[in-house]
């Protein structure tokens, strides 16, 4: 990792969704035990992926690992903490009016 | 969790509307909604996974174990069925206003669960240490249950949800973990107080009641609570955490942001809670007593919620974000000089509310509670 390079890499994963009543959730694992760090950009490969409803729906793609540099993982880690708010249930998007 | 997201707004609106749409909440239109809202677009979090594995609940380990077993017994499993209480929705005869403001409502709350079972998955998945990732993967299973479930009051409305984020580029940001502590377990204590307020009152008038789903609340609510008390542990085992002056000045920090932005949001949606009865400053500030009570389980102080200058503070809050939205509507020049205006005006009455003196609160040695609400 250098100070101002991004470098890039690619990581086999699966993308997991599932559409069902009693669950609604979507994960992508990476299979090489590729670890994301500050500032780092993932991109899924390939077309966009939904599972019909009721269902569960498992596909290996490929993604590309965009590594930040250093000053930008520095600065993500620095910063990120201001963005807390996101973490916050509020029941209501932040639009004023609707 | 609601995850704000100002970028990526193109919408990919996905499946088609299927009953009850009008003009003014097209299925298009909601999924445009939900992909600035967050849905389709939740932000990502890395956070320091070796330091939160380095979590030891020994100290807590009795009510640690005690928590984990009830979380593990599952007792809300069957609860998220529809059953003969779901009434029949009549989309098409509520009033437009409500509508939206509703379906704002279920949007932003399928995104807050669906985004806290991403964070905590990942939380999971990242970490070793098998009482955290355990916790972690419990929580994420809730979420994504309570997810499912709004998800499919959604598609009863006619609105149908997108993951396209999936395939779109994602950036990483980073919170540290006390972060996550004080923000998650506020927000799902806060949450449970939020709930379990309309439950109780739809309760004694359930002619307010027009949608099945907040019957559903009370059991919903007492998953929150228990997520926030594994947070209260996990803030436990290191005193450091809720004593030490810098970080009682984030607690304060926390506590002042939260309250203020809830009081703001609220207020935004004002057709909501008058279909439901319920007046919002009233509601505002039972949320507040509640959560503060609870919040006695694990910070040294409460907001001093009755202080005169409290109530002032968060009516200026949330003038100033009337401002700042006119400004951003407006555009220009002068659109601009308004935005600053109202940020500055909103920084001076966040300054007022986080200048108020504490209320000191003797932690117990045990923060476990049950919702007693």
């Amino acid at each position: 990792m250098g100070l101002l390079t991004r470098t890039r890499e690619s990581a086999p994963c699966t993308v997991t969704i599932s559409h069902r009543f009693e669950e609604l959730s979507a994960h992508v694992k990476f299979n090489n035990g590729a670890k994301i760090y500050a500032g780092d950009s993932v991109l899924v490969e390939g077309a966009e992926i939904m599972a019909p409803y009721g269902e569960i729906v498992r596909e290996d793609r490929t993604a590309i690992i965009t590594r930040a540099s250093g000053l930008e993982r520095a600065w993500t880690r620095l910063t990120g903490d201001l963005e807390f708010m996101e973490l916050c249930e509020f029941s209501f998007s932040e639009e004023v009016t609707l | 969790m609601n995850v704000q997201t100002p970028e990526a707004l193109n919408g990919h609106a996905s499946g088609t509307a299927l009953h009850g749409t009008n003009e003014e909440m097209t299925s298009e239109k909601a999924t445009d909604v939900a992909m600035q809202d967050t849905l389709l677009t939740p932000r990502f979090y890395t956070t320091d996974f070796e330091e939160l594995d380095a979590i030891n609940v020994e100290t807590v380990r009795e009510d640690w174990d005690k928590l984990i077993a009830g979380m593990v017994a599952d007792p809300n499993k069957g609860h998220f069925k529809k059953n003969e209480d779901w009434d029949t929705v009549d989309w098409d005869g509520m009033e437009p206003a409500l509508k939206k403001e509703f379906i704002d409502f279920l949007i932003s709350s399928c995104t807050a669960e669906f985004s806290g079972c991403v964070l905590y998955k990942e939380m999971k998945r990242r970490g070793s240490n098998k009482d955290i990732t355990q916790l972690f993967q419990l929580m994420a299973r809730d979420e994504a249950r309570h997810a499912g479930f709004i998800n499919d009051a959604l598609r009863e409305a006619g609105i149908s949800v997108n993951l396209g984020f999936l395939t779109q580029q994602k950036k990483y940001t980073y919170f540290r973990p006390k972060f996550i502590y004080y923000a998650t377990y506020l927000s799902e204590k806060i949450g449970y107080a939020r709930y379990i307020t309309i439950f109780r009152h739809l309760d004694a008038n359930p002619e307010y009641r027009f949608h099945p789903i907040f019957k559903w609340f009370e059991e919903w609510c007492n998953d929150e609570f228990s997520h926030g008390e594994a947070f209260a542990l996990l803030m436990k085992t290191d005193p450091n955490l809720t004593q030490s002056w810098q970080n009682k000045l984030w607690i304060k920090f926390f506590l002042t942001a939260v309250y203020g932005t809830m009081w703001v949001r609220d207020h935004q949606r004002p057709v909501f809670h008058e279909a439901l009865g319920v007046d919002v400053t009233w509601y505002g500030m039972e949320v507040f007593r509640k959560t503060s009570e609870i919040s006695k389980q694990v910070y040294p102080f409460t907001l001093d919620i009755d202080h005169p200058r409290f109530r002032k503070g968060l009516d200026r809050l949330q003038d100033a974000n009337v401002v700042i939205a006119e400004g951003k509507r407006q555009g220009g020049i002068m659109g601009k000089l308004k935005t600053w205006a109202g940020t500055a005006r909103a920084g001076a009455a966040f300054f007022s509310l986080y200048t108020i003196p504490v209320v000191h609160n003797d932690v117990p040695d045990s923060p476990m509670m049950a919702p007693a609400y």
